[in-house]
């Protein structure tokens, strides 16, 4: 049971889990804590949806270009300006790991109201308010793909209610870069702070 | 979730304090446990439905080495508390997060373990952050012996005589948690999967159930070491002490940052405690049992507070003005409160906000609600939130209306000079060594550049700067494009203004902001009492003293 990448290939996290790595790893990456707090968030809800939540995050914290093009920025602008206009944008756009925009179009659907569906390459994902999202095709596409945000016309297949698993797995490797990445934002605690903490006293009275 | 359109006394809402009363870190920090804290919660439940408790597997030995499981029955699902019971030598016994070795260890199983499950915990459990536990466990935990008492009382069960009453009493328990983990931690199940259940859908039921049977577990276990040590000879604890016995808990900085990640569930603990406070404020007559319920509750909180002991200066000052309080508050309820006012306990409050210390205002607050059960107890039902639906920035927001939140709710943050040594004295961070949260001194140490983001009245008044000469009409999600490092800020405010008691209204950097109040508060909300601060960062406290054991419930049990 224990997290040993050295002897297992996926190890399953809870959501909280999930949250905690994807908030310190975003930071420890150099990103800001505006950013941290909407990587844990977009990781829960994608962990939720069963997709590769770790995949995702790493090749948007291992861009280099974390400009125009990063997944994360993009969405969190997209779901801020969504409540703006009231209904759903129709607007083409390049972007690295589209996976992860997936959360913030499925933030734009509960702001709007409506259902939107995104489009990149093979893949076809309509977004519900409050609904398990409904793929057809490749989910994850590495690297720079074209992507359509639309209204969804066809308001015929019904997304499916988000399963009650509140888990999500990751490969050994990915949580052992995303560990190093979280590290990279840790502090080794002063002498002082552990004396102030208690950590020097004995428990035995 | 908000109870605000299915209050029955709207009428209370004249008599709520403001939340720049409230939400100060010196008032929060001379809290006292209610009858709306988590621990008082889940056993009037359990009384109420009838819970049955037995003890299903005791396979400790002669040594006090073994496991044990502790169950609760509810009217539709069973929960288990499985205790592993260890063999510690004393060098290694430790009570802060850094210990790597404990008398026992535990965790809180949903349902009824299986001889595999127990397998698979007894590989995990004792080794507690190294472990992992599953989806099946709703708390990991661990406690160590209070070594003096525990053997005191192990030595008098032998030989057939009971312990020393005194020792007993100033201890008040004979084991102390130094950690209990839930929500997801470590591998266990979300709080997302049990939120919905009627019993588990308050804050921190499933902890406070752990804390509770483990409680009896520590009982059972000096009894059982009594036994083997003195075969016939040996006796039980008595019930009366017995009762006066609780769990006790070491804790520190790990919690204290949890008040201010979770500002919609801080902005729900403290509404619904408002709102008590505010109903009995606005009642027009003192009952006769609610006067006698009153007065019983004012002789508890003298005894408690006589039996309250500190090594600590501020706890022993903070002591001192809750004795000296309670005597004049005796005092004015035999002599000077006028019982026929228009509202008579809103002028015994009002009377105790012009004469009492801060101490003694909390703890006429923990008296005042105690015998109002009917009137405030479905409180409880809304101290819990769903924090996932305030997390959206709303983008559309104008500027105009972002500054006038700032304007209400942060005037505390946006007029102080950060830049002064002393109010940006510290910074949060997380640790190294077992990435918990730490307190460090900015002047002093390295690593402010790693600072985790509980600098919010500094965010705050970053915020206010930046957008005071913006446009009025300028929405939020332009600001957020051009200024996006103010995201955390805006945030906040967004939250605040829809949850009045969401924010701290205190610089948390500050050098002498004590991190010990954020504790009281937090801990005053599960329910504990005896608050022993051992620095400004880390305490001990006691929990259940005086409640009942399984076996006294309602519903009974195996009490073994």
């Amino acid at each position: 049971m224990k997290h040993d990448p050295m002897t297992q290939a996926t190890l399953a996290l809870s959501l909280s889990e999930i949250a905690a790595l994807s908030a310190r790893a975003t930071r420890g990456a150099g990103r800001s804590w505006g950013e941290a707090e909407e990587t844990a968030e977009a990781a829960c809800w994608l962990a939720r949806a069963g997709l590769d939540w770790a995949g995702a995050l790493l090749e948007v914290l291992q861009s280099p270009d974390a400009g125009a093009e990063c997944a994360l920025r993009a969405g969190i602008a997209l779901a801020d300006a969504a409540a703006l206009s009231g209904t759903p944008p129709n607007i083409q756009f390049r972007v690295n790991s589209c996976c992860f925009l997936l959360p913030f179009a499925a933030r734009m659907a509960d702001q709007t109201g409506q259902r939107i569906r995104l489009t990149a390459a093979d893949l076809q994902v309509v977004l519900a308010p409050g609904a398990c999202p409904l793929i057809a095709g490749p989910v994850c596409i590495s690297g720079l793909a074209q992507v359509t945000i639309s209204p969804d016309p066809h308001n015929g297949t019904p997304c499916p209610d988000w399963p009650l698993t509140h888990r999500g797995t990751v490969l050994a490797t990915e949580y052992a870069r995303l560990t190093q990445f979280m590290m990279a934002f840790t502090v080794p605690a002063s002498a002082s702070s552990l004396a102030g903490a208690g950590a020097q006293g004995s428990d035995n009275d | 979730m908000t109870c605000e359109g299915l209050n029955p006394m709207p009428q209370a809402r004249a008599f709520r304090r403001k939340p720049d009363e409230v939400m100060r870190l010196a008032r929060m920090g001379c809290s006292h446990p209610t009858r709306l804290s988590f621990l008082r919660q889940l056993l009037r439940r359990m009384q109420a439905e009838g819970w049955r408790f037995d003890r299903p597997v005791w396979e400790i030995d002669a040594k006090g080495v073994g496991r044990a499981v502790y169950r609760a029955i509810g009217p539709a699902r069973s929960y288990s508390l499985v205790a592993f019971a260890h063999d510690l030598p004393p060098e290694a016994r430790s009570d802060r997060v850094i210990a790597t070795a404990w008398d026992a260890t535990f965790a809180l199983f949903d349902g009824t373990p299986t001889p595999a499950d127990l397998d698979r915990l007894a590989a995990n459990v004792p080794l507690q952050e190294a472990g992992r536990i599953s989806p099946r466990e709703l708390s990991l935990s661990r406690a160590n012996r209070s070594v003096r008492l525990f053997d005191h009382v192990v030595e008098r069960l032998a030989t057939g005589a009971q312990p020393d009453a005194a020792m007993l009493l100033e201890t008040g328990y004979l084991m102390r948690t130094t950690a209990v983990y839930g929500s997801g931690k470590f591998g266990a199940a979300d709080r997302a999967t049990i939120a919905q259940r009627p019993e588990l859908s308050a804050p921190f039921q499933a902890e406070m159930l752990s804390v509770w049977l483990t409680r009896a577990f520590t009982v059972d276990l000096v009894e059982h070491l009594a036994r083997a040590r003195g075969g016939d000879l040996a006796t039980r604890l008595a019930p009366e002490l017995k009762r006066g016995l609780g769990v006790g808990n070491s804790t520190g900085l790990g919690m204290a940052p949890f008040l201010i990640r979770h500002p919609v569930l801080l902005n729900n603990w403290m509404l619904a405690r408002e709102e008590a406070l505010a109903r009995v404020r606005a009642q027009t007559s003192v009952g006769q049992a609610e006067l006698a319920g009153f007065l019983t509750a004012l002789d508890e909180a003298r005894t408690n507070a006589d039996l309250w002991t500190s090594a600590h200066d501020i706890q022993r000052a903070k002591l001192a003005d809750l004795r000296g309080s309670l005597v004049r508050l005796v005092a004015h309820v035999a002599q000077g409160w006028d019982q026929s006012a228009a509202h008579p306990w809103d002028d015994l409050w009002r009377w105790g906000q012009d004469t009492l210390t801060l101490e003694g205002q909390e703890a006429l607050l923990a008296a005042m609600l105690e015998p109002h059960g009917a009137l405030i107890d479905g409180l409880g039902d809304c101290m819990d939130a769903d924090e996932e639906a305030h997390f959206p920035i709303n983008g559309a927001m104008k500027v105009t209306e972002l500054r006038a939140i700032l304007q209400a709710h942060y005037g505390w943050a946006v007029g102080v000079d950060y830049t002064q040594r002393s109010q940006c004295a510290r910074f949060w961070y997380v640790s190294e060594d077992k990435l918990e949260p730490r307190l460090g001194e900015r002047h002093d140490e390295p690593g402010a550049e790693q600072e985790l983001p509980l600098d919010t009245g500094r965010q705050a008044a970053a915020l206010w700067q930046a957008i005071r000469d913006q446009p009025d009409d300028l929405p939020v999600a332009h600001l957020l494009l051009a200024a996006p490092e103010h995201r955390p800020a805006v945030r906040r405010a967004q939250i605040t203004a829809r949850h009045p008691f969401a924010e701290i209204r205190d610089n948390l950097i500050a050098d002498d902001m004590l991190p010990i109040d954020i504790l009281r508060c937090k801990l005053a909300f599960f329910g504990a009492t005896r608050f022993d601060p051992r620095s400004d960062r880390w305490v001990r406290i006691s929990l259940f003293q005086g409640t009942p054991y399984p076996g006294e419930m309602n519903g009974g049990g195996d009490e073994a």
